[in-house]
């Protein structure tokens, strides 16, 4: 009876779902304008979305997006509440221990972000200043790893959104970010006048991996196999330009 | 203010309702546990008040954050691993408002527990050994002498323990509840406004709250009858 009660319970809380359904379940987390945000009547938009609605309907599955904190993504994934994640994750080796990523969809180099007036002649120049950063970002690693072993203070976020903030109040000097991401979503805007990009793009595979990819857990190699022949499809066919084109002035796709 | 903004801010105010619900669920099962925790920590018997206090202990030792991974993630994982170590195709997908429910429920829970023992232990006891002198029922003492009583105790702690409980949903993003702190963090990160957003999340919060101390003061008053209230 107690057995009965438990299982009653149990069915009560979950709904049993097979994994060889029809629908992909995909996870965003959307507050990463342009990739992933959500327009103001709650509708998930921007080119991971745009990307993975393309994928699925080449691999002939319906896209049903999952809406997830960035911090429990990974576990969610795991936990199976969602088949894939394609929310502009960078592929890297520490990743690759827990998931399994598909060949890249882009890759858009990071770039050391600085106010106008410091000199920057290599990380060394910069002794001193303090650089804001995402924290469990793949720009986080670089910062620690070339940055802080020079002398540069780094300070790291829950949110790039904070970084700028903590920008505009003058706690900071400058950032590491993607230069998508720090172009749109700072430069150009009030506040962001006053700041330039400096030094090379930084591409280094050790700290940045090798782009995005899509995620998903391990032993799925039949799905990482026809959503990487997608990716090739899509950049194919035409689709992938439209979709770049919309959001992009060059090729996110990168090397 | 822009019609984009007007309407991130309705989104916003709509999924305040959820926090609301996710908040008012979680109580009921915090009171739940809290009796039952406080009535086992103050039965006598050992294993009951070892149970209690091992609970209490463990859930208001670690970060609620911490325990909300552990448990919605880790459960989630270790059923679904075992049930593919039996053969099965099928996966567990909890639904999260009940997953936000019970597990800020049983987080607060521990806290009620010992609001609800401090109240009960500053009943006189000679009240519920008259009572049982009377032959009521330990469930009857309890409904009839006991909680009545110790609402007016437990008040000051059980109003503490509300008003976090109603800020720890900002936490079940986490789990995938679109909670406002979360509507709203995706709205400033949309627009690039974040402190319109946050400042408006603040305000329904505070929102909530008021309302909370002003119905929470009425049960007061009406469980304070006959008794006199002194001032120094």
């Amino acid at each position: 009876m107690k057995k009965l009660l438990l299982a009653a319970a149990i069915s009560a809380l979950c709904a049993t779902a097979f994994a060889q359904g029809k629908d992909l379940k995909v996870a965003i987390d959307p507050t990463y304008e342009p990739f992933t945000f959500k327009t103001a009547d709650g509708k998930p938009t921007g080119f991971d979305v745009d990307i993975a609605t393309a994928l699925c309907e080449q691999i002939k599955r319906k896209c049903v997006f999952v809406e997830q904190a960035w911090d429990g993504m990974i576990p969610g994934l795991l936990a199976r509440k969602y088949d894939v994640i394609i929310s502009s994750m960078s592929i890297t080796q520490e990743r690759l221990k827990q998931v399994d990523f598909t060949d890249k969809y882009y890759n858009t180099p990071s770039k050391i972000v600085l106010k106008k007036d410091i000199k920057f002649d290599g990380p060394a120049s910069i002794k001193g200043k303090k650089l804001g950063v995402l924290k469990a970002s793949t720009q986080e690693k670089y910062a620690l790893g070339e940055l802080k072993t020079k002398g540069v203070e780094i300070v790291s976020y829950d949110a790039q959104d904070q970084v700028y903030l903590d920008i505009k109040a003058g706690r900071l000097d400058g950032t590491v970010a993607d230069i998508l991401e720090v172009g749109g979503g700072f430069l150009s805007k009030p506040g962001g006048e006053n700041y330039q990009f400096v030094g090379p793009e930084l591409y280094i595979p050790k700290y940045f991996g090798t782009g995005a990819g899509i995620a998903l857990r391990k032993g799925q190699a039949e799905l990482k196999k026809e959503l990487s022949a997608g990716i090739q499809a899509i950049r194919g066919n035409g689709k992938y330009k439209a979709i770049n084109d919309k959001y992009f002035k060059f090729d996110v796709f990168g090397k | 203010m822009t019609s984009t903004t007007q309407s991130y801010l309705w989104v916003i105010l709509q999924g305040s309702l959820l926090t609301v619900g996710v908040s008012l669920g979680a109580l009921l099962v915090s009171i739940l546990l809290g009796l039952l925790g406080a009535a086992a920590k103050l039965s006598g018997r050992p294993i009951l008040v070892g149970l209690g206090t091992f609970y209490t202990t463990i859930i208001r030792g670690i970060p609620d954050l911490v325990l909300m991974l552990l448990v919605f993630y880790g459960g989630t994982i270790g059923i679904n691993t075992l049930l593919e170590k039996m053969g099965s195709e099928a996966t567990i997908d909890i639904e999260p408002f009940a997953a936000g429910v019970i597990t800020i429920g049983f987080i607060y829970g521990a806290y009620m527990t010992e609001t609800f023992r401090g109240a009960i232990l500053s009943i006189p006891k000679g009240q519920m050994e008259a009572a049982w002198a009377f032959g009521m029922s330990r469930p009857q003492t309890f409904i009839r002498i006991t909680l009545p009583q110790m609402v007016r105790y437990a008040l000051p702690g059980f109003t503490n323990n509300w008003l976090v409980l109603i800020k720890a949903t900002a936490l079940v993003s986490l789990i995938g509840l679109q909670e406002m702190t979360y509507l709203a963090k995706q709205a400033s990160s949309a627009t690039r406004s974040p402190f319109m957003f946050f400042l408006f999340t603040g305000a329904l919060f505070l929102v909530y709250t008021s309302i909370s101390l002003i119905a929470l003061k009425k049960v007061n008053a009406r469980y304070s009858l006959g008794t006199k209230r002194v001032s120094l």
